[in-house]
């Protein structure tokens, strides 16, 4: 039964990753859709993002004293100015960790 | 954008090491996922297939929790599709880039199509999307959030600090650093900030399917600044042209 329910699942998860991707779907994107899909990136990522820094132990904590949040506004200053992923993340990463052991 | 001196092993290689950071921090949820799945009543291989073939990190955990309370079988479906709702989204958003491809590569990386792949490929222009480095970013991350949940399937319990090492925060960093270069204009800014608050806001209600509301609240934000923006500027031409 174990078994079952997890392909079932799995199936689900699947479909919902697939089925947009399938061209015998009958749907075109016209333009106005292009241009509302095209949000759909950095609108995510937001929505990931948010609850990471904000929501530290499920609480909110717009403080000074979370690394979390102070952390990401490294990652921003970092990305913005040097445009690099790996060193955006290792900086702010290394600035969490001694923030995260001093707080 | 074809260039012969890119061969599709070198592609492959770049998309692994643009997910490198992602791929290490999300060990300990992987982990977490396999010590969670056996602490929840499942045997060693159903495990590994909550990793192998599900492949969600936050569908396996919740799934493990309803596993170890036995909600109805129902319940559980329908939880899994609220939860991943979100993906109909990536999907829909990747259609452009990926429909066209040969079916064994549309199968593949629909199946590989995670948050990680999309929060990479997802803002790539049609003609910089490359398979090959999808599969890098998609593949790589499959081998270790399989091993991770291997790991935490055979040591389990045995190590108590995994809840507690802030390893979210590396996936948050690249996210970041992923975003950013493309909030270049007024609507992405609002879209940004609308997702961002309200993802905060639900998530502090624990409402399901927070991420999927507040990611769509975002994109319609930015949608209808950035129709309103073009509108006040086809009026001001449309003034200067009568002037």
């Amino acid at each position: 039964m174990i078994v079952l329910t997890i392909l079932a699942m799995s199936a689900i998860v699947f479909l919902s990753r697939y089925v947009f991707l399938e061209p015998n779907l009958p749907i075109k994107l016209n333009s106005t859709a292009k241009r509302f899909l095209g949000y759909s990136a950095p609108a995510v990522l937001a929505a990931i993002i948010g609850p990471i820094l904000f929501l530290p132990e499920g609480e909110l904590l717009v403080s000074v004293v979370n690394p979390y949040l102070l952390g990401g506004i490294i990652a921003v200053l970092v990305t913005w100015r040097f445009k690099n992923v790996l060193l955006a993340v290792a900086v702010s990463t290394a600035v969490f960790m001694v923030l995260r052991s001093m707080i | 954008m074809q260039n012969p001196n890119t061969t599709p092993a070198k592609k492959l290689l770049k998309g692994v090491v643009v997910a490198l950071p992602i791929s290490l921090a999300v060990i300990p949820w992987g982990v977490l996922a396999g010590s969670y799945a056996i602490d929840a009543g499942l045997n060693v291989v159903e495990a590994q297939m909550m990793s192998g073939i599900l492949f969600a990190g936050s569908a396996q955990l919740v799934a493990a929790g309803m596993f170890k309370s036995g909600v109805a079988f129902a319940t559980m479906m329908l939880t899994v599709l609220i939860i991943t709702s979100r993906h109909f989204l990536y999907g829909i958003s990747m259609r452009q880039k990926i429909s066209k491809l040969p079916k064994r590569w549309r199968l593949l990386l629909g199946f590989l199509l995670t948050d990680e792949l999309f929060a990479v490929c997802g803002s790539q222009k049609d003609a910089e999307f490359d398979r090959w480095y999808a599969l890098g970013v998609g593949g790589s991350f499959y081998v270790v959030w399989n091993i991770a949940s291997a790991a935490g399937i055979f040591l389990g319990s045995q190590i108590p600090w995994l809840n507690n090492v802030g390893l979210e925060f590396v996936v948050a960093a690249t996210f970041i650093a992923l975003v950013v270069p493309h909030i270049t204009t007024l609507p992405v800014v609002l879209s940004v900030i609308v997702a961002l608050v309200l993802s905060v806001v639900l998530g502090l209600y624990q409402v399901p399917g927070s991420l999927l509301i507040a990611a769509l609240s975002g994109m319609t934000t930015g949608f209808i600044a950035e129709t309103w923006q073009s509108k006040r500027a086809r009026a001001t031409r449309f003034s200067e042209e009568k002037a």
